[in-house]
């Protein structure tokens, strides 16, 4: 049983690292705007359907579409934030998180509208290979979604880090007026970091095509890993995101392995209940609840 | 406002514009359903039998999300646990379908109260969100998994419905069960938000802290409006157990939740017209494109942007506008 536990934790991260991604292009745009995207799933779904269309409706060589989804994602993300979150941004919590939810709502409607119900799937651009390590088999999903992700995540720390964005990124975070006061463009800057929520959120869409079959209500399996990696970081620290959605990989396995199968499906719910019951700040998040 | 005096009006004038008019014509309503089921083929039938299920299903998640306030996303599960709790009592235990109705909302209501426990933590907006989907999915994955009970992922068949002896075994005989239900399901919940207890669910709404610093004890009416919510939906579960017959997981998931959203967002949150409008568009609408999937969720999502950006009140709104009948004013300013 035991001597099980390598693979179990290789192939839990290279699921976590999905997950992580996600988590942060969710985390991205929460941190810029305050606002959670409950829509967001299905920005990713409709990623992973505009490279099937480009590569396999197309026929464009899939480097190209890759781009091309990200950047057709981008204006999607920036435009829905623009047209349709922008104009109720003042007011209640509730119509901002139904707002997101009923974009995410006609997106699904669309896809099915265009694609059915069937299932797709996107042909991968490199070999189906795997490898062995010691008794470990790391196959080529695993390693390309994981460099992918790593790569990602280092322009991200970058970006977020070392470049002016991360301190115009953590200025809004931290107060929308007083950024608005020392002269960056709130509204703008709003729409940039949804439009690039969604962009990140495609690669996510992409590298999930990969490995899963593609039908338009991937995107509510999406976002409740999301979210629950999200909550097990710590809603809004990137950092956070990223751990979160390895663990939950890795816990997703060995539940599944050493006590049931019938707990992967649930890992992330229960991870969800259980964190924002015991620790509803998540491991590195600030403050979430109210206290009267 | 038609007519409205260019010149300042009377105080007398004043105080009849503010007294709120007599809600008895609103009898008219069922007295005009009564001969509907002479008109309608059983398929129509069958459609007006859904709308009238949906109705204690979209009250009861207007209290919560409307008139409380509380962005809880575990409507959908009261539903199940009412549908299911309804369901077995019949299949296992012989009770007829009338009976199981208040043990259905008394299920749904104990989870409403459930539901309510990390509200009662402090936790709020999204996070409630999250963590209340998360506990409608769960529940999904109960009816899945307890299989010796709820038949697992290949349903359970429900008998067929029974009041008082009398047989429901065509759909009009349902029709008249059903509407005597929602009936009386609308006068308990209009009662219940023009009391005491409405008008600190909309204290809490507007102000949590304020209201608690008025001394509204914030916790026991944020479990009351969780229980009254989850009560009623549990009715509407046992509504929907004699309508369908057949209870299947799939048929509670997150398009469902959706779905019941759409309702009140549609409607108008907070407002109890707003539940039973809603409804009526939201379950009769699809009825229409049966055959062209994804259209509904198209069409609904589009309609729910609009209602957001142009009618934040919802469609009740606009009947508001038409006749003070249809106001929802639990308080006079």
């Amino acid at each position: 049983m035991l001597s099980l536990l390598p693979q179990l934790l290789v192939s839990g991260v290279a699921t976590g690292m999905l997950y992580a991604l996600i988590a942060l292009s969710m985390t991205v745009a929460y941190r810029a705007t305050t606002i959670v995207n409950f829509g967001h799933g299905d920005m990713v779904m409709i990623g992973a359907y505009a490279s099937y269309v480009l590569t396999v409706t197309l026929g464009l060589p899939f480097a190209f579409a890759f781009v091309l989804a990200i950047a057709l994602l981008f204006i999607l993300g920036w435009v829905t934030q623009r047209g349709l979150m922008q104009p109720i941004i003042a007011g209640p919590h509730l119509s901002l998180a139904m707002m997101a939810l009923a974009i995410g709502y006609a997106l699904r409607g669309a896809a099915r509208l265009e694609w059915g119900n069937g299932v797709l799937s996107l042909p991968r651009p490199y070999p189906q290979a795997a490898f062995m390590v010691g008794s470990v088999v790391f196959t080529a999903d695993d390693l390309v979604i994981s460099g992918f992700v790593l790569v990602l995540l280092a322009a991200l720390f970058l970006v977020f880090h070392v470049t002016p964005i991360g301190k115009v990124i953590q200025a809004v975070f931290q107060t929308q007026r007083g950024a608005a006061l020392v002269g960056i463009n709130v509204r703008a800057f709003h729409a940039g970091m949804w439009g690039a929520g969604a962009a990140l959120g495609a690669v996510g869409g992409v590298l999930l095509a990969l490995i899963v079959p593609l039908s338009p209500d991937i995107g509510v399996w999406t976002l409740v890993r999301g979210f629950a990696a999200m909550t097990l970081g710590g809603f809004g620290s990137l950092p956070g995101a990223v751990l979160g959605g390895l663990l939950l990989g890795i816990m997703e396995k060995l539940l599944g392995f050493y006590v049931s199968t019938v707990f992967i499906d649930i890992t992330a719910y229960l991870v969800t209940i259980l964190v924002l019951l015991i620790r509803p700040k998540g491991l590195f998040g600030q403050h979430a609840t109210l206290r009267l | 406002m038609k007519g409205a005096p260019s010149t300042a009006p009377s105080a007398a004038a004043q105080l009849n514009a503010r007294r709120a008019p007599s809600r008895r014509a609103f009898w008219l309503i069922p007295a005009l359903l009564l001969p509907l089921p002479l008109w309608l083929d059983p398929y129509q039938q069958y459609v007006a039998n859904l709308v009238l299920m949906y109705v204690p299903v979209g009250i009861g998640f207007n209290v919560v999300v409307g008139n409380l306030g509380l962005l809880a996303f575990s409507n959908v599960a009261f539903f199940g646990i009412g549908a299911y709790t309804s369901g077995v009592l019949m299949l296992k235990l012989g009770l007829p379908w009338w009976a199981t109705i208040v043990p259905a909302g008394m299920m749904g209501g104990l989870a409403g109260c459930l539901a309510s426990v990390p509200a009662l933590r402090g936790v709020r907006l999204f996070y409630l969100a999250i963590m209340t989907l998360a506990f409608g999915e769960l529940m999904r994955w109960v009816y899945i998994r307890w299989e010796p009970v709820t038949g697992g992922s290949m349903g359970m068949a429900v008998p067929a419905p029974s009041l008082l002896g009398w047989s429901l075994d065509s759909e009009s005989h349902k029709f008249y069960a059903f509407l005597a239900l929602v009936i009386v399901v609308i006068i308990a919940t209009d009662r219940l938000l023009r009391s005491r207890f409405g008008r600190a669910f909309l204290a809490i709404k507007s102000n949590e802290e304020a209201a608690a610093a008025m001394g509204i004890p914030t916790d026991r009416y944020i479990v009351l409006g969780f229980a009254w919510g989850g009560f009623v939906v549990g009715i509407g579960g046992a509504m929907y157990a004699a309508l369908v017959g057949h209870l299947t997981p799939t048929s509670f998931d997150l398009t469902e939740l959706i779905l019941q959203f759409a309702i009140i967002m549609l409607g108008g949150l907070g407002s109890l017209t707003g539940s039973v409008l809603g409804t009526i568009i939201v379950t009769a609408l699809p009825e229409l494109f049966r055959d062209l999937p994804g259209f509904e969720e198209l069409a609904f999502g589009v309609m729910i942007v609009l209602v957001i950006l142009f009618l934040p009140r919802g469609l009740a709104s606009l009947l508001a506008r038409a006749h003070p009948i249809f106001r929802d004013r639990y308080y006079r300013e």
